[in-house]
C-alpha cells in the first residue's frame, strides 16, 4: 500500500513539473499565452476590464503600425496585470486605419473576433505576428491562421461576421472617434478618470502610464 | 486469485465512463476550438481550456483526462487483486493531479471550469470507490490467513 501512495506522489509530482514547464511559456504569444493574459478579465467587444473600473483608456491603434506592436509587446502585458486585472482601469481599443489599405482588413478582422469577445487575444496575435507595413503580408490566409489561433474564437462565425454591417459600423465610428479627439497619430492613449482626462502619443513603458492614470484616478 | 466484490467495479466502471465523456468532451472542445457550453457562461471554462496549463508538452490535458479515466475502466475489467490496486494508483494519481489543477484554477488561472470540477469530484469519486475495494481485499486476505 505504502509503494502505490509513493508511486502516486511520485507520477503526480512528475506531472505537475511537467505542467509547470508549458506554463512558464515562452515570449511569443501560443494560444496558451494569450489565453493567459487576459484570463479572469472581462472582455466585452473591444472593451477590456471591469466596466465598472474607474478609469478608461482609449487605445488608438494601428494593426499596420510597427509602433503600436511594440506598445502591444512591450508595455501592454504589464499594463494588463498591474492596471486592469485590479479592475482599477478598463481599456478600450479604437482601431484605426491611418497606414494603408492593409490596415483596413486587420482592423475589420480584430472587430469580427470582437463580435464574440475576443477581440484582445486577436489583436494581441495580429501585432505578435505583425509584418512590414503595407507589405501586403495581411492575405485572407494570415488573418485566418491568426483567428484559428485564437483560443475560444468559433472560426465561422468569426468568418461570417468579417463581412457583416456591424463590423463596418464599428469601424467607421472609431474613426469618427479618433477624428472628433483630435487623434492623428498611432498609438495614442487618452486616460479618462474622475480627475479628468490626459493623452500620450507614441511607445510609452509602464511607468509612463502607471502616472498618467494616477493623473486622472 | 481471491474475487472481487462486484458493486465497487461496478461504481468505478460507471465512475469512468463519466469521466470519460467529460474528457472526451473537453478534448472535443480542444481540438475543435470552440467554446465548452458551461452554465452560467463559457468566460470560466474558456479561459481555463485556453490557459497555458491546458497542455502540457503539448498534450492536452483533457486527453491525459482520456488516459487516466481508460486505466480506471481498465482496472475496474479486471477480476483480483490486480485490478483493485492498479484503480486505487491511477484514482490516487488522478486525485493529486485535479487537487493541483484545481489549485491553478483558483489561486492562478483566477476562473473555474465547471467540466474540470466535475471531472474532479468524479476522481475523487472513484478514489472513495478504489479504497473501498482495497480495505474489502485486507479484509479478506486477513480471513483467510485466520
Amino acid at each position: 500500500m505504502a509503494l502505490i501512495v509513493a508511486v502516486a506522489i511520485l507520477v503526480a509530482a512528475l506531472m505537475v513539473v511537467l505542467s509547470q514547464l508549458g506554463g512558464a511559456g515562452g515570449s511569443s504569444a501560443s494560444s496558451g499565452d494569450v489565453g493567459k493574459l487576459y484570463s479572469g478579465i472581462p472582455q466585452n467587444g473591444t472593451t477590456l476590464g471591469e466596466s465598472s473600473a474607474p478609469v478608461t483608456v482609449y487605445l488608438y491603434e494601428d494593426f499596420q503600425c510597427p509602433v503600436c506592436g511594440q506598445f502591444s509587446r512591450e508595455t501592454f502585458p504589464e499594463m494588463v496585470d498591474r492596471s486592469v486585472r485590479g479592475g482599477e482601469v478598463k481599456v478600450i481599443s479604437e482601431p484605426l486605419i491611418f497606414i494603408g489599405s492593409d490596415s483596413v482588413p486587420a482592423a475589420r478582422a480584430a472587430l469580427a473576433a470582437g463580435e464574440q469577445d475576443r477581440y484582445w487575444p486577436y489583436a494581441q496575435r495580429l501585432f505578435e505576428n505583425q509584418g512590414q507595413e503595407n507589405s501586403g503580408y495581411v492575405t485572407d490566409d494570415f488573418l485566418t491562421d491568426q483567428a484559428r489561433n485564437t483560443p475560444g474564437l468559433d472560426v465561422e462565425e468569426w468568418s461570417s461576421d468579417l463581412k457583416g454591417s456591424s463590423v463596418t459600423q464599428q469601424l467607421q465610428a472609431a474613426q469618427a472617434k479618433a477624428q472628433s479627439a483630435g487623434v492623428d497619430a498611432t498609438p495614442t492613449l487618452i486616460f479618462s478618470g474622475p480627475r479628468g482626462q490626459t493623452k500620450l502619443v507614441g511607445m510609452q513603458d509602464y511607468e509612463q502610464v502607471s502616472q498618467a492614470i494616477a493623473q486622472v484616478d | 486469485m481471491k474475487g472481487r466484490r462486484r458493486g465497487p467495479r461496478l461504481v468505478l466502471g460507471a465512475l469512468s465512463v463519466a469521466g470519460l465523456l467529460i474528457s472526451a468532451y473537453l478534448t472535443w472542445i480542444h481540438y475543435m476550438g470552440v467554446a465548452p457550453i458551461c452554465v452560467g457562461g463559457s468566460g470560466g471554462c474558456e479561459t481555463v481550456q485556453t490557459s497555458s496549463y491546458a497542455t502540457i508538452l503539448g498534450v492536452p490535458v483533457a486527453v491525459v483526462g482520456l488516459m487516466g479515466y481508460s486505466g480506471l475502466l481498465f482496472s475496474a475489467s479486471l477480476r483480483g487483486a490486480a485490478g483493485v490496486y492498479l484503480g486505487f494508483l491511477v484514482a490516487l494519481v488522478g486525485t493529486f493531479f485535479s487537487a493541483y489543477l484545481t489549485y491553478l484554477e483558483v489561486f492562478v488561472i483566477h476562473a473555474i471550469c465547471e467540466w474540470c470540477v466535475a471531472s474532479a469530484a468524479v476522481m475523487v469519486a472513484a478514489l472513495l470507490c478504489a479504497a473501498l475495494g482495497v480495505w474489502h481485499l485486507a479484509k479478506e486476505n486477513q480471513a483467510v490467513e485466520r
